[in-house]
């Protein structure tokens, strides 16, 4: 798998929906599964998926597809 | 939650494969990925239920699915219901709290004092340590007054985590001299939580801080999500901890294992006894041979648990049983083995003819081999034996060991001590089954003698484990703890008899239970469960005859019973036709049963010895 389908890969699977849902424009206000306690699970999982290290700055503004896929180019993944 | 992929059916040698996978790399997505696959095996293979209520000071909802991963891995399909946010106290004292009418079988009460006494993990804001301590002692009583109020509403089983050690002290090198410092009021804490649990009854300390003392707690805590979501444990660890959670619930399922098959070349010793000799393999004190020591005294410590302990062997026969025998070094010698397997034949034949042996299912084996070909055929032809594959350092074999978290009760009893030496004393047995001339030539030359106590108080948590464990020969698999049998043994409508055994080979101790219901017109079998390693020698008819005759001296005129199928009952399901009780009405999972006391034939065989130990008061 590269990159790209490894990130949509935990996003499907934390956020339980269908990966050709997953749009560049989703987040936490167009998806009711991603809820709080679900954001962070999905920093969790893409930083055991990618070996990043995410800091508590980037909780807040990573609500988005767009979002996470910039916090994590930012961290040395690239797409 | 649904799974966006459609759920394809499993095998159940995949779903071990899964698991194993998951014990590897526990990461969330791996965690998430394989509980939606192998939530569709619940169906396909039997599970325990248990309905699982979660009240915790901290965020325990992201670790619902390895929670339920966990279980699956224990054949138990958990329903959790997990506590609102900073409701654990009001949830227990509120009887009008959704708790009720969730009805859980097992209450988890996971308070962290680093959630409601922040002063002692980060330090005491005043020189004033009394003031640590009051604060403690105050949160002690109020969980005190919680937990025993909850008591009064619910009989669930009661798991209590206790506090973790601060691994910050502020006092630094001096704190092991100050009596009112933060270790001394943790010390305190958990000393008052153990005392709690033994108050209240059915209420188990589990011992968190063993956990992430093992875990370290440098890793354990991630302080990004405790601080911003109250979710103090690292996401590295929620199997972990799920794991722990689950090792807490087998005993409660009767999900624990029982035997212990081991290979014996490269497992108890260095080297292939074949090839190197007596002389030759590696034991004893210095290295390698001092990591194979150290795995069978870790291996003996299970057996004096009460943990059955076999060897299959590929070897030629005889050679195993005498290095076990004669090697100086061994640590565990013949008598501490049920029984031993060496030949050339496939491990699965030996461990099936085990299982049929001892009347055991094979769901309580656990198998320990070097090789990985053994293991995987291991594997997939008996899905149903953990099979564990030994690293290649010896020197992690021990460890290997204190990872199977699989093997625990919550209490010992004399019976669990000396279990091993009674399944001996049961192969043995089988073993002059082959060569007696008839059935009853075999039964007289056993000269079983039945003890059978009557509302004797002391045999009560034995009778209580017995209805946690029996799986097989159980009417109805209704569990209970002591206390329920203490409160049967009280009630004056209420009968409970005990049954004992001993027979040439030894003392099997107690074996047998049954709680009757008695009234003017009827006597109602309530419970009937017997220990599956000593069915098939007439004990268990004979017991409901005994009982019969008893409910005829006392003028009832019938016997009744309700049969209630399990996945694992089935045993049981034509027991009473056996016994000429009368088919009564039926439901999907339940019969009910009658016996006519005036024709009915009670007649206890002449083999058998009966003593019955009528208790003077309740």
């Amino acid at each position: 798998m590269n990159n790209e389908d490894r990130f949509k890969s935990v996003l499907s699977t934390i956020l339980l929906v269908e990966e050709a849902e997953i749009l560049e424009s989703t987040s936490s206000e167009s998806l009711d599964t991603w809820d709080s306690l679900n954001h962070i699970s999905l920093l969790g999982a893409l930083e055991q998926e990618f070996g990043v290290t995410i800091n508590t700055d980037h909780i807040e503004n990573t609500r988005s597809v767009a979002a996470l896929r910039t916090l994590l180019s930012e961290n040395g993944v690239s797409f | 939650m649904q799974a966006p992929e459609a759920q394809s059916q499993l095998t159940h040698a995949e779903a071990n494969k899964l698991l194993d996978l998951v014990g590897a790399n526990p990461t969330l997505i791996n965690i998430a990925t394989a509980y939606r696959r192998l939530s569709a095996l619940t169906a396909a293979v039997p599970h325990t239920t248990i309905r699982f209520a979660a009240l915790s000071t901290f965020t325990l909802d992201p670790m619902t699915p390895s929670l339920q991963l966990a279980a699956l891995g224990a054949r138990i399909e958990l329903h959790p219901w997990i506590a609102p946010f900073g409701q654990l106290a009001p949830t227990l004292i509120d009887a009008n709290s959704p708790v009720t009418p969730f009805a859980p079988d097992v209450v988890l009460i996971a308070a962290r004092l680093a959630d409601v006494v922040p002063n002692l993990y980060d330090g005491p804001q005043s020189n004033n340590t009394d003031g640590l301590m009051a604060t403690v002692s105050d949160y002690l009583d109020q969980l005190d007054a919680s937990i025993t109020t909850y008591r009064d509403r619910s009989s669930a089983t009661l798991l209590l985590q206790n506090f973790e050690r601060p691994s910050y002290i502020v006092s630094a090198i001096s704190e092991f001299e100050a009596a009112g410092g933060q270790l001394h009021a943790w010390r305190y804490a958990n000393s008052r939580l153990r005392s709690l649990a033994e108050k209240i009854g059915n209420c188990h300390v589990m011992d968190y801080d063993a956990l992430v003392a093992r875990h370290g707690s440098r890793h354990w805590i991630d302080p990004r999500t405790e601080l911003y979501g109250r979710i103090p444990i690292a996401a590295g660890h929620y199997f972990d901890y799920a794991k722990f959670i689950v090792r807490h619930l087998r005993p409660i399922a009767g999900r624990s294992k029982k035997l212990i098959v081991l290979d014996a070349d490269n497992t108890l010793w260095g080297g292939i006894l074949g090839d190197d000799g007596l002389d030759g393999i590696q034991l004893g004190h210095d290295f390698p041979g001092n990591a194979y020591l150290r795995f069978q005294r870790r291996l003996l410590a299970l057996h004096q648990r009460g943990i059955l302990l076999c060897i299959a062997s590929k070897n030629e026969p005889g050679s195993v049983e005498h290095a076990v025998a004669s090697h100086p070094e061994m640590i565990l010698r013949p008598e501490h083995f049920t029984s031993m397997h060496v030949s050339w034949s496939a491990k699965p034949d030996a461990i099936r003819h085990i299982a049929e042996t001892l009347n055991l299912g094979l769901d309580s084996f656990v198998f320990i081999d070097d090789s990985a070909v053994e293991c995987a055929m291991m594997r997939d032809s008996l899905p149903d034996v953990m099979t564990v594959l030994l690293p290649d350092d010896p020197a992690r074999f021990a460890d290997v060991i204190e990872s199977l978290d699989c093997f625990d009760q919550f209490t010992l009893s004399d019976e669990d001590r000396r279990r091993g030496v009674m399944y001996k004393a049961e192969a043995d047995r089988r073993q002059l089954a082959t060569t007696a001339v008839d059935l009853p030539t075999f039964y007289r030359s056993l000269q079983m003698r039945l003890t059978i106590g009557v509302n004797d108080k002391r045999h009560a948590g034995r009778a209580a484990q017995m209805t946690q464990r029996t799986n097989q020969f159980n009417m109805n698999t209704i569990r209970c703890v002591e206390d329920d049998i203490q409160a049967w043994i009280r009630a004056p409508d209420v009968d409970v008899f005990s049954l004992g055994l001993t027979d040439q080979f030894g003392d099997s101790g107690i074996v047998g239970l049954a709680v009757v219901r008695k009234s003017d017109d009827n006597w109602h079998l309530h419970m009937l469960l017997m220990s599956c390693r000593v069915l098939g020698r007439t004990i268990e008819s004979t017991f409901v005859a005994w009982i019969a005759n008893r409910a005829r001296t006392a003028g009832v005129p019938n016997l009744g019973a309700t049969f209630v199928s399990t996945p694992k009952n089935q045993p049981f399901a034509d027991f009473y036709h056996k016994c000429a009780f009368e088919s009564g009405p039926a439901e999907s999972q339940s019969r009910q049963w009658v016996l006519d006391l005036d024709s009915a034939d009670t007649r206890i065989p002449d083999w058998f010895t009966i003593e019955a130990l009528e208790s003077a008061s309740r």
